[in-house]
């Protein structure tokens, strides 16, 4: 049985709890012990030096402010500080950069109204900047599932670009985890900043350039506050940019002035700010596709692909699903407090589908699974056909409908995949594709002659 | 924003983040082990806490008033 790995009893942390709001306090560490965890209280600094004296904990949760201090104050007295997790509450995310002032970055935050998911995610994965010999058991970079071949050589290109600043482009079918990658990039390089992801394809046309490098007060009718944009915020960190050529080619050349001076000014201000993060990319695209499609400019395409990396189909990784099944089971326990298991058999077809939505049909498919499984095995229950309507096995690879192909392509295409699938019948094809044998045998006579030009 | 009026939305935080985790509290508590009168505790915390934030926001609601007043 697969996913019986991982029990609650495998993560009990030592947790130091400290805040003012005694409802709050009470409700939070009972919450924390049924999740198994084990709790201390205090209630205000001198409080929480008094309870800590000794005691070694693997999370301290607090308050920032607290009746008789800073809960800062209570840090500078704990044992073992370097190997603690640190967590502020807070109202608001713009305490974070004040705080990070004062404390350094090594921090976590939990913002109010604090749900069981933020705490559990808290709790679960260790802060990122202090990796401990890989925290979730199997888990690479804190991210990644996978002991292939393909795979290691994935860790392996992540290894070396983490030790560099360079750009990384990654390129894969959708569906791979390309955002799970930028996330195992960031965790390996261990920056100061935080890793900031953007769509570019979710960006308003007209507002992109204010998502990018963000607009004083009054730049356009609507900007009422001044705002930063992503590069901003991912200052010293981790910028990632899904599906980037989805930028528009106008704006392209913008993005790369900000590359190429590592300064920006946002929209309708006059002094340049200093940026300074790696560019983490993202495209479905190919590479040989980047390059006929002109979907992003030449000159971009070299500042930002001065890494690239190519994330394997799930096709070319099928050993991968075990561990993969099993990841997400482990997920969807916990969220539902249950214990589902798979057997062999569910592997086995698992194992023998094509995956063209990838591991996030893999992931949809468990959950699937997990929702029908059988309640008194504790097993999944696959459905009796895997494949979904963006299936790109069988015919339909053949004749894809895009934006751009001339009505000759198309038409070449259905006459040649006809052609095909009646194993190369000129009657019939001519028959099925409604014209008469004379107007078939000359299309293919004019491709043949366009072939031989 | 005047510092009061900052005060008393995080004043309407807190009881907010009661009632959220209150909420995860009971639900976890029927779900894992049908313990239904630590359920009903949290409810009634909850409740509490409704009020403490309505009249957060009521006090938020006159400080703002008593401005534009000016």
């Amino acid at each position: 049985m697969y996913g019986q790995a991982r029990t609650r009893g495998d993560n009990v942390a030592k947790v130091l709890l400290v805040d003012d709001d005694q409802a709050f306090l009470d409700a939070t560490s009972e919450l924390l012990s049924m999740l198994g965890h084990s709790v201390v209280v205090a209630s205000s600094v001198a409080e929480a030096q008094e309870v800590a004296s000794g005691r070694v904990f693997d999370h301290v949760i607090l308050d920032l402010i607290l009746p008789d201090g800073s809960g800062l104050h209570i840090l500078d007295d704990l044992e073992n500080g370097d190997t603690t997790n640190v967590t502020l509450v807070t109202g608001h995310p713009s305490v974070k950069s004040v705080v990070k002032d004062l404390y350094g970055p090594n921090i976590s935050y939990l913002i109010k109204p604090i749900d069981l998911k933020q705490l559990q995610g808290l709790l679960d994965s260790p802060v990122a900047k202090k990796p401990r010999a890989e925290g979730r058991s199997g888990l690479h970079f804190g991210h990644l599932v996978g002991e292939s071949a393909s795979m290691k050589k994935l860790y392996e290109m992540i290894e070396r670009v983490a030790e560099t600043k360079a750009n990384v482009m990654l390129m894969g079918e959708s569906g791979v985890g390309k955002e799970v990658v930028a996330g195992a990039i960031h965790y390996a390089s261990q920056p100061e900043g935080a890793l900031v992801p953007a769509n570019c394809g979710a960006f308003a046309r007209d507002l992109i350039s204010s998502e990018l490098f963000g607009h004083e007060k009054g730049a356009f009718t609507g900007a009422s506050h001044r705002k930063a944009g992503v590069f901003e915020l991912a200052h010293k960190g981790t910028l990632f940019l899904d599906e980037i050529t989805e930028m528009p080619l106008e704006q392209q050349p913008n993005l790369l002035r900000v590359l190429e001076t590592q300064k920006l000014t946002r929209l309708g201000g006059t002094s340049a700010i200093d940026v300074d993060c790696r560019v983490v990319s993202a495209t479905n695209r190919t590479e040989v596709q980047l390059a006929e499609e002109n979907c992003l400019r030449e000159d971009l395409y070299f500042r930002l692909a001065v890494f690239p990396i190519y994330i394997p189909p799930l096709r070319q990784r099928l050993e991968d699903i075990p561990l993969l099944v099993e990841h997400f089971l482990a997920d969807f326990n916990r969220q539902y407090q249950d214990d589902i298991g798979v057997d062999q058999a569910a592997i086995e077809r698992l194992q023998s589908y094509d995956w063209p939505g990838n591991v996030r049909e893999l992931r949809h498919a468990v959950h699937r699974a997990y929702i029908m499984a059988d309640r008194d095995s504790k097993t999944l229950v696959l459905p009796d056909d895997l494949s979904s309507p963006f299936s790109k096995t069988g015919e339909n690879r053949m004749s894809g409908i895009t934006v751009g192909k001339t009505v000759e392509d198309v038409e070449r295409e259905l006459i040649e995949t006809t052609l095909q699938h009646l194993d190369g019948d000129k009657k019939k094809a001519a028959d099925m594709l409604g014209i008469s044998l004379k107007t078939l045998y000359n299309r293919l006579n004019s491709y043949a002659e366009q072939e031989e030009r | 924003m005047n510092e009061r009026v900052k005060q008393l939305i995080h004043d309407a935080r807190n009881p907010l983040n009661n009632i959220s985790v209150n909420a995860e509290l009971g639900k976890l508590a029927l779900q894992s082990n049908s313990d239904i009168e630590r359920s009903v505790a949290a409810l009634d915390v909850i409740l509490q806490e409704c009020q403490r934030c309505s009249q957060t926001l009521q006090e938020l609601a006159d400080t703002l008033g008593s401005e534009s007043d000016k």
